[in-house]
């Protein structure tokens, strides 16, 4: 890694240079991450899509690939279900110690990426690592092509090791699969690199929890990419949750690829970071889909939280739900783009977006942006979004039964976002989310 | 217990006067209901009187017991045992009615430094206050109000106030859009409160009501101002006259 002084605006960040070890796929996989990234570096304001992100301290930091972490941590790392197949990386590579998978479910198989390319077992990574993305389609005039994403160039060339969770056709896995990923910034400002890819084999059924923390007190810049495969008629609920230091840098890609009849059920949670920034893609690839990609973002201090979702409906008769309901307090900032394309051939597509913001201090900040493109004629395409304050009816109601007006105010508050985590079905993750909001807002209104 | 002195109320954001010099007198034990055309004022009397703050008192004074509520919020009323049933009750998605309740309770215990009532102390309460209102088990796990009927609702409120227990019962319009059996398990739960330490307002429009709850006295409010009182009869001759004649006698009145 350069040593220069570095400078926003021409910067990237890592230059692995081919590994003669590697397998073929992986050494182009990695050859393309070092073009785009080399290319794209790390993005000003001036570039749209990273209008808002405050990149300064990223691009200006001298970032070493983090250390392998401690053995052991002293603060608890978080579990939501002690029945769940648990599984813990530590700066991007699996933990054996840490994880505690169980006896594992028939169909389930849960490996390192690092092990699957080592044992020369990487058919799975080989056809599917780098490839859940969309695809370009051609409409009446124009193409609708994918986007490049730096980052995600970035960790393709730089990660070491990863996690493979594969659901082998027809599997029905019961217990929740449960990840927690641990930052663990060294004294030296630590650039972690984790990758995850799940396939969902046909006719398949699994739930995931994500979890993203940070341990230590060193800086540190995470970038994960989680990449999901749904294949014909599976069905994978899929909750993350980005829980990092109020210090954290995190810059996350989350792509899925859906086929057809299949169901992808997935809930985006972010409390913690001071910058935390996720790119959800999801790219219908067959007919007949079920897709629900909602977000609770909940942001005080100086935070700042910067979701941006791409839905590619590129198949007919695909029915899509997303909402995302923010909470902007103190000097925070948060934004949300949401991006659906509805491509020529996806006749019959339902989808539907609503945002909700709410700002709780004058400091606080709400940028929210929907962006609907519709190639197809008929469709079912509906959008709307709204930023305002708590309102006064429900205020007085809860008030004129005696609640004083903070509690009042907190409660109102908490229902605003608790509404969206009703919809997890995993309930232990569910209650789990339920009362980390109420923490989370408990200081978040002071 | 409740005594309402020359009282100015106008909407806060615009001023717009809408109570004019309203008096009103209820002791404990008593039941006054009030009646009116639409627009008269009833809900705002009853807004005011629970400190909602969308409304500004210009003048006049509004006492419980002697004390001034009129720089009191909302909840402070509340612990003093002031309870609003809202002609149009409000849904709070993501709230569940349990919850709310307990919280409330509590609310009001910690308020007069009573020590929080426990989970298994609470639910037999619950248990007892459901029966005399019929609600489903269903609609206390479900959000405060949320996708209820109109006539669930208005019972809500009801169990609201037969849980709360408090000293000075504001009902608006809580038989509206109720059916017969409804209006029958409101009234009877509303009777059941009904004892020589709790004083009792209720708006309503209809005289059937007053059938099932008894009143003491009967007042009618127009444009802002109580113009007539009297007993039980003076709702009888509202059903059957309209407001019409009482329009025309206060008209009369004020030109005199
Ligand atoms: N917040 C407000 N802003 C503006 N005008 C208001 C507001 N609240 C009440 N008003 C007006 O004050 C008048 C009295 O309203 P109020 O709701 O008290 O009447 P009411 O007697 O309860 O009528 P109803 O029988 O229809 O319930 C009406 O003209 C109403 O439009
Ligand atoms: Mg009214």
């Amino acid at each position: 890694m350069s040593h220069d002084r570095k400078r926003y605006g021409d910067t990237t960040l890592g230059n692995q240079e081919p590994s003669a070890n590697e397998p073929a796929w992986l050494n182009e996989l990695r050859a393309s991450g070092r073009e785009v990234h080399g290319r794209l570096g790390i993005p000003t304001p001036r570039h749209e899509d990273w209008k808002y992100t405050p990149l300064r301290e990223v691009a200006e930091t001298d970032w070493s690939p983090a250390e392998p972490g401690p053995a052991l941590f002293e603060e608890p790392l978080p579990e939501f279900d002690s029945g769940a197949v648990r599984i813990v990386m530590v700066n991007g590579r699996l933990d054996r110690n840490l994880s505690n998978p169980g006896p594992l479910p028939g169909g389930l198989r849960i490996a390192s990426i690092r092990d699957e390319i080592h044992s020369g077992n990487d058919a799975v990574l080989r056809s599917t690592l780098g490839r859940t993305g969309p695809k370009p389609t051609q409409t009446f005039d124009r193409q609708i092509v994918p986007d490049e994403h730096t980052f995600a160039a970035l960790n393709d060339t730089l990660f070491e090791d990863g996690l493979v969770v594969y659901v082998a056709e027809g599997a029905k896995v019961d217990p929740l699969i449960e990840i927690v990923h641990v930052s663990h910034g060294g004294p030296e400002p630590s650039l972690v690199v984790p990758r995850i890819l799940i396939v969902a084999e046909a006719g398949s059924r699994c739930k995931l929890v994500e979890t993203y923390v940070t341990r230590g007190n060193g800086p540190s810049l995470t970038v994960p990419v989680t990449e999901v495969v749904v294949r014909t008629g599976a069905d994978v609920e899929h909750v993350r949750l980005q829980d990092e230091d109020a210090g954290a840098l995190h810059i996350a890609n989350w792509q899925t690829a859906q086929e057809s009849g299949s169901t992808y059920t997935s809930f985006n949670v972010c409390f913690g970071g001071r910058l935390a920034r996720v790119d959800q893609g999801i790219w219908i690839g067959g007919a007949g889909t079920r897709t629900r990609l909602d977000g609770v973002v909940v942001a005080n201090g100086d935070q700042h939280m910067d979701n941006h979702t791409r839905l590619d409906h590129a198949f007919p008769s695909g029915e899509s739900f997303e909402i995302y309901k923010q909470i902007a307090d103190d000097r925070a900032h948060v934004v949300f783009n949401g991006k659906i394309f509805v491509h020529q051939d996806a006749q019959k597509t339902d989808a539907k977006q609503t945002n909700q913001a709410l700002l709780l201090a004058p400091g606080a900040v709400v940028d929210s942006k929907p962006q609907l493109e519709i190639f197809a004629d008929d469709v079912k395409c509906t959008h709307g979004a709204t930023v305002g304050q708590l309102e006064d009816l429900p205020l007085f109601y809860l008030r004129s039964r005696g609640m004083p007006r903070n509690r009042a105010e907190a409660v109102l508050v908490y229902a605003f976002a608790a509404d969206v985590l009703e919809e997890i079905t995993i309930e232990p993750v569910r209650k789990a989310l339920e009362a980390r909001l109420f923490e989370k807002l408990a200081v978040a209104s002071r | 217990m409740l005594e309402i002195r020359d009282l100015h109320a106008s909407v806060t954001e615009d001023g717009r006067e809408i109570l004019k010099g309203l008096n009103l007198r209820a002791q404990a034990g008593e039941v006054h209901a009030i009646m009116g055309p639409n627009g008269s004022g009833k809900s705002t009397l009853a807004n005011v009187i629970a400190g909602r703050e969308t409304y500004e008192v210009t003048q006049g004074d509004v006492l419980l017991d002697g004390e001034s509520l009129v720089e009191l919020d909302p909840e402070e009323r509340a612990h003093k045992g002031v309870f609003l049933a809202f002609q149009y009750p409000v849904e709070i998605p993501g709230v569940s009615n349990t919850y709310f309740l307990r919280a409330s309770v509590n609310a009001l215990r910690e308020a007069r430094g009573e020590p929080e009532m426990g989970s298994a102390e609470f639910l037999k309460m619950m248990r007892e206050k459901v029966k005399l209102l019929g609600l489903s088990d269903d609609m206390l796990q479900r959000s405060v109000n949320e996708g209820f009927s109109g006539g669930e609702k208005k019972r809500n409120e009801i169990f609201q106030m037969a849980v709360l227990e408090p000293r000075l019962c504001v009902l608006d319009e809580t038989d509206s859009g109720l059916d017969i059996d409804a209006l029958q398990v409101v009234a009877n739960g509303v009777n059941a409160l009904r004892t020589p330490d709790r004083a009792f307002v209720i708006v309503t429009h209809y005289q059937r009501l007053l059938n099932f709850i008894v009143p003491d006295f009967v007042h009618v409010l127009m444009n802002g101002r109580i113009v007539r009182s009297g007993g039980r009869e003076l709702a009888l001759e509202l059903e059957n006259q309209g407001y019409g004649w009482l329009e025309a006698e206060v008209a009369a009145g004020s030109q005199a």
